[in-house]
């Protein structure tokens, strides 16, 4: 168990290694980043705060943080941006806050063999804006475009909302750098190239780093998939006056093998209902609509244009009714923003309370879906009688694989919490209320997240569970890479592998 | 099984609760209290990269979202605002952050709700001042400002520079503009002192354009910076002189040559006088492209440049104004415009804003010199903007990049064939 005290010699020390003005031991500091955007006890928040931020520049400074953290037994946390949904970032035990926003420099554009290479620190969009006048694009697309950084997205091994048409992170990034538990700088990818896309060569190392939430290392530079910017992007939604309409009809979408597909979305009636509670993120539509079916193309003009077509036909197959063209391109546009809102927020009487927004993802069997919306409203709507702390904001539901946009979804329920009333009881209460979310999923053979990651409380301790036997090779894994249990100690159980002492 | 998030362990950077907040904090604390619960509930912090500042810092501390956690994490007793003293200087007063809220942008005018980061940042300054807590820059900038009655635009350490009450008017020399009237043109400090081709390039386009305006009597500084850095008391103050000063000379209508002004004037004067304030506010570059649309003043004179515009923060992301400029350079004859949209250019900015170029220059220069180097890929040899505060630190970075920086007025007076005067530097 890493329990060492951060004392002045070690902050003269990490001084030593990143300078002056890479060190921060102020309070503000460590508040400021004791969270991310999900739930948080904040009745506690003095309870995450880390000991030391250090604001590294290069894969050397990182690896002899590492290695100065192992030294003394002190936990060691990466953060990117800070807005992940899983607590990846979240310190548990104090220790170095690794703060990667400063390595955010595009080191290479290579056009020839469309790779970019850079820091983890770099957003999405920034990255995109310097890549448009080459005509190309890195076509990662969550709905936290806006602020997600490179290092989070692998860290995460997040969703792309284009993923049907161009993958998600574990396709898109080629290769990494990774600075491993115990300080040593390695590459992986799929071989040993740095751009190559596929190889047969020794083990996949990369996914084994993918996803890792900063328990095996910390990610210091990636190159990453380059794809021509699409000359056409046609998005349609339909209205549905049922959900199994918008259900059949997701799917029919999603196998018809249209190549241009970006990605099928599906909103069920309480996420309906929620769209509904105000007027400007979303148009009110007439009170028969119950689900929304949405899809997106990308690619060429005369690709997309016969696509739409098919798109078109095959959305009003079961009796969707087409949003409009004065609606459907903005709504698509606003893909990124409206994810969730605050003051959306309503208590029982429909009074408008400032909640936080609480995503629990699972990647579920297309079968199961109908049964496991069901059962997650009946679930929240018990906690939402009990506690005055919780609101239903409905799911929806995204093609969840890649360029494979039919078998299995990503599903999400979003949840509104009304955090500034947590006490214990109500925090406890909500960790219960995800445990029993993400118990229903592995009921019906999904997987309890399928892209924000296992490590928030109530889902993390499902994960022995879910991994079944392979738990133990992951348990082995983690013991062998990071033998002091520095990185990111205390996150999805993985303090289980040190149950004989480090 | 382990529970993931019992964290038995001591802190060992010293925690000890702050003291209790005081009066002003908790004035501060309650006023604020709901506009930071929307952020921090949300937490997007979509504000991030087009924040000019976190751009080159890279330190989540000066994030607007930390500006609103701050208010949070004082009123849970964790801060108090010394501890956050030296963050709330890491701000150009942009408003890029507020455009780019997803509580603002999608829900903002329903629940009237939109998220305010300027004032609160503002208000975390004064609070700074009021407790003796204000950077020294800022301290020294305002007492030479209130001593003068005028920015130390030409510096702050020789008492010899031409600046102050006695000068304020040199710029207008052998342009024989009257004293007082309906109309004036209310001129800034920087262009008053410093960038002396700005006021005579708009004073000689409305003379040519017929259109009548006088002087202000005694043109004290508008009082806006004052406001900007927390030095409230002084703002009204200059704000209470100025206005007395247009009702003693019969004035009704003001011309702000400078968005800052622009804002101050349309904001914090209404606020600070009520209805006492009735004059009406016109921005220079509206009332140009009125004079052009109207055919009173004729851009003859073709520039052989190729040009980018910079969107002055304040004119876009603060007051919506971003039309009238674009058609402005589109009635330059000669000209070549590339143009860059006004919503990418919310995460643009000069540094200029917010009293940041005197506490924090290398981060101005740096946020100037990531403009620039925007700028440059363009393959453009001008850069105009509208803001002459912009002006200072986009040409120090123009200078490093091989491309000029020049305000739109002058531009269009050199199409209107006027020989300017004046000087583009001090």
């Amino acid at each position: 168990m890493t329990t060492a005290t951060v004392d002045s010699h070690v902050v003269d020390r990490l001084r030593g290694i990143v300078g002056e003005d890479g060190v921060l031991t102020d309070k503000a500091s460590l508040f400021n980043r004791a969270r991310v955007p999900a739930p948080f006890p904040v009745h506690r928040w003095d309870e995450y705060l880390p000991d030391v931020v250090v604001l590294p520049r290069t894969a050397q400074q990182v690896s002899a943080v590492v290695k100065l953290a192992n030294e003394y037994r002190i936990p060691v946390v990466p953060r990117a941006g800070g807005t992940g949904l899983a607590d990846g970032a979240v310190p548990l035990r104090g220790g170095i806050l690794v703060d990667l926003k400063r390595m955010d420099q595009i080191h290479e554009i290579d056009l020839v063999n469309n790779t970019v290479t850079v820091g983890p620190g770099i957003n999405l969009e920034t990255l995109n804006r310097s890549l448009k006048q080459h005509g190309v694009m890195y076509p990662d697309d969550p709905a936290s475009y806006a602020v997600a950084l490179v290092g989070g997205r692998i860290g995460t091994s997040g969703l792309s909302l284009l993923g049907a048409r161009y993958g998600h992170p574990r396709d898109l990034v080629i290769s990494f750098e990774i600075v491993l538990p115990t300080g040593e700088i390695i590459q992986v990818g799929d071989g040993g190239g740095r751009k190559v896309r596929k190889s047969s060569t020794g083990y996949h190392l990369k996914q084994l780093f993918m996803g890792h939430q900063g328990t095996l290392g910390i990610v210091t530079e990636a190159t990453l998939e380059l794809v021509p910017r699409a000359e056409a992007e046609f998005a349609a939604f339909f209205l549905f006056d049922d959900f199994d309409k918008a259900y059949r009809t997701f799917a029919k979408i999603g196998k018809s093998g249209i190549a241009t597909l970006g990605g099928v979305m599906l909103f069920d009636p309480e996420k309906v209902d929620y769209l509904r509670r105000d007027d400007e993120a979303y148009i009110v539509q007439p009170k028969w609509v119950k689900s929304v079916c949405a899809a997106a193309l990308y690619g060429t003009r005369p690709e997309v244009e016969a696509a739409s077509k098919m798109l078109m036909e095959l959305g009003r197959s079961l009796g969707g009714r087409y949003i409009g063209d004065e609606i459907a391109p903005w709504d698509w546009a606003a893909r990124h923003d409206r994810y969730a809102n605050p003051l959306h927020g309503r208590d029982a009487n429909g009074q408008v309370l400032p909640m936080s927004w609480h995503c629990e993802d699972a990647a579920v069997p297309y079968s199961e879906v109908p049964a496991v919306l069901r059962k997650w409203h009946e679930i929240t709507a018990r906690y939402m009688e009990k506690y005055e702390l919780f609101d239903d904001w409905g799911c929806f539901a995204y093609s969840n694989g890649a360029h494979k946009p039919w078998g299995d979804l990503l599903l999400e329920i979003d949840l509104g919490l009304w955090e500034e009333k947590l006490d214990e009881e109500g925090w406890q209460a909500f960790v219960s209320l995800k445990r029993e979310i993400a118990q229903t999923v592995l009921d019906h053979g999904g997987s309890i997240t399928a892209c924000h990651g296992s490590t928030r409380t109530g889902d993390a301790e499902l994960v022995p569970i879910e991994m079944g036997a392979s738990w133990e090779v992951m348990k082995l894994l983690k013991r062998t890479l990071d033998p002091n249990n520095i990185m990111n100690p205390g996150k999805q159980c993985l303090d289980e592998a040190y149950q004989g002492g480090v | 099984m382990t529970t993931a998030d019992h964290t038995e362990r001591k802190n060992t950077v010293d925690l000890a609760m702050p003291k209790p907040l005081d009066e002003v904090e908790q004035a501060f604390v309650d006023k604020w209290h709901e506009n930071a619960y929307g952020c921090f509930s949300s937490g997007h912090k979509f504000c991030r990269e087009v924040c000019p500042v976190t751009q080159v810092t890279r330190n989540e501390n000066h994030t607007p979202t930390a500006f609103h956690a701050n208010v949070v994490a004082m009123e849970k007793g964790h801060l108090n605002i010394e501890d956050v003293a030296d963050d709330y200087v890491h701000c150009t007063q942009c408003g890029a952050c507020e455009l780019r809220c997803p509580n603002t942008l999608m829900v903002g005018d329903f629940y009237r709700a939109r998220t305010e980061t300027v004032k609160v940042v503002r208000a975390a300054r004064a609070m700074l001042v009021d407790k003796g807590l204000d950077r020294e820059k800022w301290k020294q900038w305002n007492r030479l400002t209130d001593e003068l009655k005028n920015e130390p635009v030409l510096g702050v350490d020789d008492g010899s520079q031409p600046n102050g009450q006695a000068y304020v008017r040199n710029w207008a020399e052998g342009l024989d503009i009257p004293i007082g009237g309906e109309t004036i043109m209310f001129v800034d400090c920087e262009a008053a002192f410093y960038r002396t081709s700005l006021p005579r390039a708009i004073a000689q386009i409305l003379q040519k354009a017929g259109y009548e305006f006088g002087l202000m009597n005694e043109q004290w500084c508008c009082g806006g910076p004052a406001a900007e850095m927390g030095y409230v008391e002084q703002s009204m103050r200059f704000a209470r002189h100025n206005i007395d000063d247009w009702r003693a000379s019969g004035v009704k209508r003001i011309i702000a040559i400078e968005p800052h002004d622009y804002v101050h004037f349309t904001e914090d004067y209404p606020a600070y006088f009520g209805d006492e304030f009735d004059f009406e506010v016109i921005q220079i570059v509206d009332l140009v492209a009125e004079l052009i649309r109207q055919g009173r003043l004729k851009l003859t004179v073709p520039i052989d440049r190729v040009v980018t515009y910079h969107d002055p923060c304040r004119l876009n992301k603060r007051k919506g104004i971003h039309e009238a400029p674009r058609e402005i350079l589109r009635a330059i004859p000669g000209l070549t415009f590339k143009d860059v949209d006004r919503v990418t250019q919310w995460a643009y900015c000069s540094g200029g804003g917010g009293g940041l170029p005197i506490e924090k220059p290398e981060i101005t220069a740096e946020i100037s010199r990531r403009r620039l180097e925007k700028a440059a890929e363009l393959e453009v040899d001008t850069l105009v903007s509208a803001c002459v505060w912009s002006e200072r630190p986009l040409s120090a970075a123009g200078e490093e990049a091989g491309i000029e920086v020049k305000d739109l007025m002058e531009m269009v007076a050199e199409s209107a064939g006027i020989e300017i005067g004046g000087r583009t530097r001090a």
